[in-house]
């Protein structure tokens, strides 16, 4: 049921681009895929929404794999787990929106640095709102993804007996640091892996915090291919698909890679 | 499985399915019109993106459409772009009706459902009130240089504003050379977006950069654009690292800009509504200190309009419609600043003396300069297809820099 509105859609956004269909199609041409693929513009935005997947993943599950470790008892349930899980509630836009209030020049933590006199004016506090590292664009996506990532590691945990693993090295001699880097690591790691990439190719594909919090140059890959399917240019439009069937290729190659799919396939020839 | 792909196939083809159109109607025909048009329940996508325009519509113009004809109109949000894609896809889908009998549009997107073969037309002229319109004023009359040809209506006619804090400057720059000197003196504190208004703006830059306006008016010209558009972007090269975010980074509309001018962080924004000052310190958006100004180098004018797709069932209701919305009452009514302020498109010589007194009582703007005083710095819109390569060089030259 899923796999038919996905791949109709992909192949109406291939005959498009391809200039088979569409209201200004002409007839069959490369053109449209040799402007995407020739676009220094196109590739800067897929390394730009990799470095920004990337980046918040790894840091998210850190600060996740740190509450899950240090707050096991309390996590689960109490006051804390209503902080750590309250951003679950916010859709992207409005974590989007937060982000920018907080953050950008004249944002809530600009004008509390220059009252308690931290900074001389406005201006001076650092730009992490549409700057070129993406540094807003990550965060928001940090304060979305964290409370995803604290649950899986902390139900790992639990599943898989980690803790009796913990205590079964301890009595065997390990100090902290062994218990750590041998035994919780290499395991919440393994169990985690694809749940992890797959959060990359989430953040990679979001739109609403990129569109608020990003910039023109670089931009993440979503916006810039709404842009061009949406802006003034219709006989852009074509390039705009063409730039999303590339996106898919790659999406795909990546899954494929990391055996993802493979692992997909297994599950279901097991389940029948 | 396959069962069920095929079912799913069978029922998609199906729901694709519409009935054909009851009947045919003669729209050259107000009387016909009239009676086929009411009692009908009709949609309009436009722009909502502003609670006075949307309370105007909401408070005034449906109230009467309803006690007049019985019509009831459903408004959807939704512009430019987004117009252009749903009136395709429903062409591009086949579909025998379209969701949506009326549209608000202007220049760019008139260029593109013409393109496109979405608008019907010609339909303005069986109006009645369109004989009161003032086609013979190129600002209405054309649309970014279209001849309009019946195919949409003017509704409302605005010029762009360039609007700036009066307690932070007391001076606005003028011409372009006291801009560059301002933005050297104030960096970070000017900026355009990269939309819509922004272009406006480039394209108000690019005609005064012109020996005469007429060498880009008219048909898209490419030496004249060349020539024009490389003094442009030096000018824009000159002031990009005083710009706000060091000329790095733009709004990416003009609510950003808004939002960015009501918190402090710059000192100017712009508004193609050349009223705008007034309703958003109404609103308590932009500061009592916000005023608006044209700059002496010139802004464009130009009008907005109706259009009806070419698949909407209920034509005769959406001329109705649109012809009440251009009636003298309605025009004057939205011409308030308290209301909304948008300039009519009606001529006043030509009104019949019963109709000129609801232009009589109409209360002068505030803050917002009066728009006999803008008419001497107004510019003609260029040709759609300037949009399209100001826009490309834009992000090539500018952004991409």
């Amino acid at each position: 049921m899923v796999i038919l509105p996905v791949s109709t859609g992909l192949i109406y956004a291939t005959s498009y681009s391809l200039g088979l269909t569409g209201l200004m199609s002409q007839g069959f041409t490369t053109a449209y895929w040799g402007e995407a693929l020739s676009s220094q513009d196109v590739w800067s935005s897929f390394l730009y929404s990799f470095w920004v997947g990337i980046v918040s993943v790894f840091i998210a599950a850190c600060i996740a794999l740190g509450l899950a470790l240090g707050w096991q008892r309390s996590i689960q349930q109490g006051k804390l787990s209503y902080f750590i899980f309250l951003p679950l509630c916010y859709p992207a836009t409005v974590m989007a929106f937060l982000v920018h209030q907080w953050f950008s020049p004249s944002g809530f933590f600009s004008r509390l640095f220059y009252n308690l006199g931290i900074i001389d004016n406005l201006e001076a506090f650092p730009i992490v709102i549409r700057d070129y590292y993406g540094i807003g664009i990550i965060l928001c996506s940090i304060f979305l993804i964290t409370p995803f990532f604290t649950i899986l590691f902390s139900n790992i945990y639990k599943n898989e007996r980690i803790n009796e693993l913990e205590n079964l090295s301890k009595t065997l001699g390990s100090s902290v640091n062994q218990i750590l880097r041998r035994v919780t690591l290499p395991i919440l790691f393994n169990r985690s892996k694809t749940t992890l990439l797959l959060f990359v190719i989430f953040v990679m594909g979001s739109y609403e915090a990129p569109l608020i919090l990003g910039r023109q140059n670089p931009q993440m890959i979503t916006v810039a291919i709404v842009n061009k399917i949406q802006k003034f240019n219709l006989n852009d439009i074509p390039v705009g698909y063409a730039m999303s069937i590339i996106y898919v290729l790659i999406v795909i190659i990546s899954l494929n890679f990391s055996g993802i799919l493979k692992t997909f396939q297994n599950r279901k020839i097991s389940n029948i | 499985m396959k069962r069920i792909f095929i079912l799913v196939c069978l029922i998609s083809l199906w729901s694709c399915k519409t009935e054909e159109p009851s009947s045919k109607i003669d729209l050259s025909n107000w009387e016909n019109i009239k009676e086929q048009g009411k009692d009908q329940e009709i949609s309009m996508m436009m722009w909502m993106g502003d609670p006075k325009i949307n309370a105007y519509m909401s408070d005034y113009i449906l109230p009467k459409i309803k006690s007049e004809y019985g019509i009831d109109v459903n408004i959807v949000n939704g512009q430019g772009n987004v117009i252009v894609q749903s009136l395709m896809s429903e062409l591009q889908a086949d579909v025998d009706e379209s969701e949506i009998d009326l549209v608000w549009i202007n220049g760019e997107t008139f260029y593109q459902l013409r393109q496109i073969d979405a608008l019907h037309g010609p339909w303005t002229s069986v109006l009645p009130n369109s004989e009161y319109i003032n086609l013979e004023n190129d600002f209405i009359g054309k649309d970014f240089q279209q001849d309009i040809n019946g195919f949409e209506l003017p509704w409302g006619n605005v010029q762009m504003t360039v609007i700036y804090d009066s307690r932070k400057v007391d001076s606005p720059p003028k011409t372009k050379d006291e801009l560059l000197a301002f933005v050297v003196k104030n960096p970070g504190k000017f900026t355009f977006d990269n939309h819509f208004t922004g272009l406006t703006f480039l394209k108000s830059l690019l005609i005064s950069f012109a020996e005469n306006p007429n060498e880009l008016y008219g048909d898209f010209n490419e030496k004249n654009y060349r020539k024009y558009s490389e003094k442009l972007w030096d000018y824009i090269d000159k002031i990009k690292p005083y710009l706000w975010q060091k000329g790095e980074v733009f709004p990416e509309n003009v609510a950003q800009m808004h939002q960015l001018f009501a918190s402090g962080e710059i000192w100017f924004t712009m508004s193609n509504n050349d009223s705008e000052v007034d309703n958003k310190i109404t609103e308590g958006l932009f500061p009592e200190s916000a005023r608006a100004y044209v700059p002496e180098f010139g802004t464009i004018q130009n009008s907005h309009y109706l259009g009806i797709p070419k698949l909407s069932k209920y034509k005769s209701s959406a001329m109705l419609f649109a012809n009440l919305m251009i009636s003298a009452e309605a025009q004057a009514k939205k011409m308030s600043p308290e209301i909304w302020g948008d300039g009519t498109v009606l001529s006043l010589d030509k009104l019949p003396e019963d109709q000129l007194q609801y232009f009589e009582n109409i209360t002068s703007r505030k803050h917002a300069p009066e728009r006999e005083n803008l008419q001497k710095f107004a510019l003609m819109e260029l040709s759609p297809e300037y949009m399209i390569r100001l826009s490309e060089d834009f992000r090539n030259k500018i952004i991409n820099q």
